[in-house]
């Protein structure tokens, strides 16, 4: 557990050494937020409510999103791309160590950086925009949230270690692995809550992992989900964090068994 | 200046054509960047369609005009993502020392640097955007000519300045040698210009055409074409790109005197 420990606080003195990028790369998505916010506003209008949101709820889902795609969209999956091609990943894999902690650790250094940089933004558009935010009363409302964003994060990390580990039988990963970013931004709810869509489409949608990364403990967080209904999605959410898991594991250990590297 | 047209034109035409046959190798993962970058435009063209069975107009627009916005928002910049490419990989160009190659080339050095690395996944994508566009204009009321032709001068008007941007972010690069995240950074504040400029608040609607005009770039020409523009804003977009060419063009030549080769 230390080898890990440690590797989590290098991972974070390095994210913060390159100060400008990290900044940069906070700048461009609270533009995104700002956008999405604004949008929302103008959707709203003079109505009460749109969608079952009121205007105090809507702010909350998106200023909740930036501070989720910090926690959950962080994954390392284009880094394990790069390693496998690269020929790199060997040098991980004749250490004493396991390289799915490893890449956890690391991931969990850039999720600390950013989550810390996400609240900060989140308290800046609020005091911006002057809306009042919706905060649940219930502490049973708080453990959910938590606990649905934990497996979030984690489905999300073994979703995309899954789909890097073709890096091992084909150069050309990357391509899929882009496709899976966008789509997951969509399905999940990054840009627009689900209830958007027709209600067909968000059936199907919600049949899927997809949803349970972003939309499912936003509307948790924002009490739209009973506590039984909410208690049962998370049981599910488990399931799937558990397949995606099982599934990511058997990938990455026939990769492994295909993998060939070659020169020093 | 015909001869240097010709010169620049075959470059350009050479330079396109390697990438298209180094894309074309890369079957797999160029077919998951072009379903990714579909899929992205199909989505966000669904969601505003869905977003109209809710809302009959967002800011003042109908769905018919917010489509208008939306498409011409994708043509501006997919135009300069299949022209500009280059920018994109400024920095390792510089840090790799292949710079120092374009600067003993019989060719301009900012061409190379911006212009001479095409993604032609772009110029596939740009086909359905065009169609799509065009569908958009035949559910408009009758305009005249005047109108299309003002269209067409703001969006060349735009991509003129998103050149002037990308000359900016080159020079950066060539001058500090990092800020590879500046060119993302634009890519997020462009997302930005989606919707009508008009959907957001006073302050960062002014931010957005005074500041970082991304109004100017995807808004103006929307706004001409509906005849919601005024004269004098049509004269502030060229003046803006009269300034801000020769400006960056300075600033590109300036860090290009200070460069002192970065690479051994």
């Amino acid at each position: 557990m230390r080898t890990y420990w440690v590797a989590y606080q290098i991972a974070l003195q390095e994210t913060l050494q390159r100060r400008s990028t990290l900044l940069m790369d906070r700048v461009g998505g609270f533009a995104i937020v700002v956008s999405l916010y604004s949008f929302w506003t103008a959707l709203i209008g003079d109505k009460a409510t749109f969608l079952g949101y009121t205007r105090e709820e809507m702010l909350t889902y998106v200023l909740a999103l930036n501070v989720l795609r910090s926690f959950v969209f962080t994954g390392r999956g284009w880094q394990l791309v790069g390693e496998i091609s690269s020929g790199k990943i060997s040098s991980y894999l004749v250490r004493p160590l396991s390289y799915h902690g490893y890449a956890l650790a690391l991931d969990l250094a850039q999720k600390t950086v950013h989550v810390c940089a996400s609240f900060i933004e989140v308290g800046l558009l609020a005091l911006l925009v002057r809306g009042g935010l919706f905060l649940p009363s219930d502490p049973a409302t708080w453990l959910l949230f938590g606990a649905a964003v934990l497996m979030s994060s984690l489905l999300f990390f073994f979703l995309e270690f899954m789909i890097s580990s073709l890096a091992f039988w084909t150069s050309e990963s990357g391509g899929p692995l882009f496709c899976f970013e966008l789509f997951l931004q969509f399905a999940a709810g990054a840009f627009f809550p689900l209830d958007v869509l027709p209600e067909g489409l968000r059936r199907a949608l919600e049949a899927t992992p997809f949803p349970y990364m972003i939309y499912f403990p936003v509307r948790v967080f924002l009490e739209k989900v009973p506590t039984s209904e909410a208690l049962s999605l998370l049981g599910r959410e488990a399931m799937w964090l558990a397949a995606v898991y099982l599934c990511a594991m058997a990938v990455w250990r026939r990769g492994v068994r295909s993998y060939a590297a070659e020169g020093g | 200046m015909r001869a240097a047209l010709s010169k620049y034109w075959r470059i350009w035409l050479r330079t396109a054509s390697m990438a298209m046959q180094a894309q074309l190798t890369y079957r797999l993962g160029s077919f998951g960047f072009l379903l990714g970058k579909m899929m992205r435009l199909m989505f966000f063209f669904a969601f505003m369609a869905a977003v109209f069975n809710h809302v009959e107009t967002v800011a003042g627009y109908n769905l018919v005009e917010t489509a208008l916005f939306f498409m011409t928002y994708n043509l501006v910049d997919m135009t300069a993502q299949i022209l500009f490419r280059g920018v994109y990989g400024a920095r390792r160009t510089v840090s790799e020392g292949d710079f120092d190659f374009y600067l003993v080339q019989p060719c301009s050095p900012l061409f190379r640097m911006t212009c001479s690395s095409v993604d032609f996944l772009d110029i596939i994508t740009i086909i359905p955007v065009i169609v799509m566009t065009g569908m958009t204009f035949a559910r408009l009321p009758p305009i005249g000519w005047e109108g299309y032709a003002a269209y067409a001068l703001l969006m060349a008007n735009g991509v003129a300045l998103i050149f002037a941007i990308h000359v900016l972010v080159a020079a950066l690069a060539v001058r500090t040698q990092e800020l590879e995240s500046a060119i993302w950074i634009y890519r997020d504040v462009m997302f930005m210009g989606k919707f009508p400029v008009d959907v957001y608040a006073p302050a960062v609607r002014w931010a957005l055409t005074l500041g970082i005009p991304i109004a100017v770039m995807t808004t103006f020409p929307a706004k001409a074409l509906l005849g919601r523009l005024s004269f004098g804003w049509i004269a502030y977009a060229f003046a803006l790109t009269a300034v801000a060419l020769p400006l960056s063009y300075w600033f590109w030549r300036d860090s290009v005197a200070r460069y002192t080769s970065s690479s051994s």
